[in-house]
């Protein structure tokens, strides 16, 4: 298996598109770094000492708007202003001031982002695994080792895993490098403040950060997983990659407008790759739970698993 | 003489269509056994079969003893083949294309890779990329492809497809080396009749999915009785006298004179007839028929019964 999966990432980074999306993403993290360095120099952090009567003003404000808008506006965005208030409120029992300089961990926070860049190649090298050897013609070469067709295919999905792991690594570890060198380290570390369910915890920076990188992989890993099955079942490359795209982009969108009205959206896939729901702000549709969202998750990945492997074990090589 | 690939009645059906019917025969070691057949007739559906690519309806094939069906990982691991072309990854280099293939089988060295390299003769070129390849040289990587791991069977089909006179006697001498040498059994499949007959030891005409024939080259292309051609002017005088005097035989006008199917015990009859009647004798000749000519022959017959 060491050497079937050894095999397949020879055949990813021997091609030189593999490392124009690396220079892609490595790009797009350095404009962002140049962007924010450039407009952090041109206005000074506000350190002002009477941060907190600052706070308690806003707060009072928050607190009009929440009571006035309450049903007016979409949930969402009252929990969002409660969310607003409770951590002000934290910060100012605990003396936290929201004045710190910007540093790396801002900006490796803000860089979360770049996942769905990162999730974007993954899909793309996903989609092309299985089908491409079709396109080659070199299926018919490799089928035709003493190894099974469930191996080859299983090397072939590791692989994805280990491509996404590289993506996703390499993205955080550069924004980190970078974010020390444009903006240096915290002066003070100060923690994260994450608020669920009315209640304000501190959590480490870097774990936070860990976390967040990891929830929001989910998404992206599942979105590539779907784009390897439609790869191996339809042997389409294009295909693969042209409804994972829209999916990803559309997806949590459309799920949305159907859970608006329908209560069964919480079963579509896009209603649970979300798993920070659970640990900020609130869930998609009231009653989902972080155990519902796994086992979906996981019942649509052996889905497509089983697609996956039943589909290219019978298929028959042909032309 | 030990069979090394027992096909056994062998059937392939793709949505209620028949494409091969029955088919069924053995090749032994150190034998070029040759595939012939008009193109459609299922060369590469059986030859898709042995290598495992695609299922098998009805039968089964061993390889070495081990069913393709059941024990596809040791059946396939006595195989070599090239599938139609040898298509390899083209953005990476010969060498890393062995590389890669050599990993999937088990103990094949490094040692082994340039050892095969070497017999083929892309030593020179082996870390370039495949793109820059030329066909000729794509063909001998994918000959090195299959011998990485020293298998009992080769499989090539249309092994000289678009390759040069000089191309294609190049892999016409690595096949018969490797039969010689090695005690390979290889199966060679072709619509080129005049390749096969310098090729092969034994060709199985296979024609709409069922073999119809398999026979001995040497025999194959002489068939029962030979043709004699005799050398004279007066060609119609010939044929008329021989039409009188062997009225069982078949007689044939040819631009040098007439073609008569017969045994070697009857040509001094014959002789002694022209020449009381003052035809001018100036030759006579074994003529052999080509394999093309046996093949379309054969093809022709038994479609005539298949219509009949």
């Amino acid at each position: 298996m060491y050497k079937l999966v050894q095999n397949e990432l020879l055949k990813i980074f021997k091609r030189s598109g593999t490392y124009v999306m690396i220079g892609l993403l490595i790009l797009i993290v350095t404009v962002v770094g140049a962007f924010v360095k450039y407009q952090e120099s041109g206005g000074t952090v506000p350190d002002n000492s009477e941060w907190k009567q600052g706070l308690q003003l806003e707060n009072t404000n928050l607190e009009k708007q929440v009571a006035e808008l309450e049903g007016q506006v979409p949930d969402s965005q009252i929990t969002y202003y409660k969310r607003q208030i409770a951590i002000n409120e934290y910060r100012i029992e605990h003396g936290l001031s929201p004045n710190s300089a910007y540093s790396v961990w801002e900006f490796v926070s803000d860089n979360v982002s770049i996942i769905e860049l990162a999730g974007m190649f993954t899909i793309i090298i996903a989609a092309g695994i299985v089908a491409s050897e079709f396109n080659w013609g070199t299926i018919k070469l490799l089928l035709i080792r003493p190894v099974s067709r469930s191996r080859i295919l299983v090397a072939k999905y590791l692989t994805v895993l280990i491509f996404a792991l590289i993506v996703v690594a390499l993205c955080f570890s550069y924004s980190t490098v970078l974010g020390f060198i444009l903006f240096g380290g915290p002066e003070n570390a100060s923690p994260y403040l994450n608020y669920h369910q009315g209640t304000v915890t501190e959590q480490s920076m870097f774990m936070h950060l860990l976390s967040s990188y990891g929830l929001n992989s989910v998404n992206m890993l599942m979105l590539a997983t779907m784009a390897f099955m439609i790869s191996a079942v339809f042997r389409s490359s294009s295909l693969a990659i042209g409804i994972s795209l829209f999916l990803m982009f559309t997806g949590a969108q459309l799920t949305s407008l159907v859970a608006m009205k329908y209560d069964w959206a919480k079963y579509i896939l896009f209603a649970n790759t979300d798993l920070t729901q659970y640990f900020e702000g609130s869930p998609l549709v009231e009653g989902m739970t972080l155990p519902f969202s796994i086992i979906v998750l996981v019942v649509y990945f052996i889905l497509f698993q089983l697609l996956a492997h039943l589909v290219f074990k019978k298929r028959d090589v042909a032309a | 003489m030990e069979a090394v690939i027992e096909i056994q009645n062998v059937t392939k059906q793709i949505k209620g269509r028949k494409i091969i019917d029955q088919i069924s025969f053995d090749v032994n070691r150190g034998e070029v056994f040759g595939f012939l057949g008009p193109n459609g007739a299922g060369k590469t559906t059986t030859i898709r079969m042995i290598v495992g690519l695609i299922g098998i309806t009805e039968g089964d094939i061993k390889i070495a003893g081990h069913s393709i069906r059941t024990d596809f990982e040791k059946a396939v691991s006595h195989v070599g083949a090239i599938v139609e072309n040898p298509e390899m990854y083209k953005f990476m280099s010969g060498y890393d294309n062995l590389l890669h293939f050599a990993r999937m089988s088990a103990n094949v060295s490094k040692e082994k890779i340039d050892e095969v390299v070497e017999l083929v003769g892309l030593t020179d070129r082996i870390k370039d990329k495949v793109k820059t390849y030329s066909l000729g040289m794509r063909q001998r990587l994918g000959l090195a492809q299959c011998l990485l791991h020293d298998p009992d069977v080769l499989i090539l089909d249309e092994p000289t497809n678009g390759l040069d006179p000089a191309g294609i006697r190049e892999i016409r001498d690595h096949i018969r080396m490797l039969a010689r040498e090695r005690n390979m059994a290889v199966i060679v499949s072709s619509h080129l009749l005049s390749e096969m007959e310098m090729m092969c030891d034994r060709i199985g005409i296979i024609q709409q999915g069922m073999l119809v024939d398999v026979q001995l080259v040497h025999d194959f292309i002489n068939g029962a009785e030979k043709v004699y051609q005799f050398e004279l002017i007066e060609k119609e005088k010939a044929k008329e006298l021989l039409k009188h005097s062997h009225p069982q035989l078949s007689v044939e006008i040819t631009s040098e004179g007439v073609a008569v199917a017969m045994t070697r015990e009857e040509i001094p009859a014959i002789v002694k007839i022209f020449v009381s009647e003052d035809i001018s004798l100036y030759g006579i000749e074994e003529v052999t028929k080509s394999l093309e000519e046996r093949f379309l022959e054969i093809t022709k017959e038994k479609e005539g019964v298949a219509h009949v």
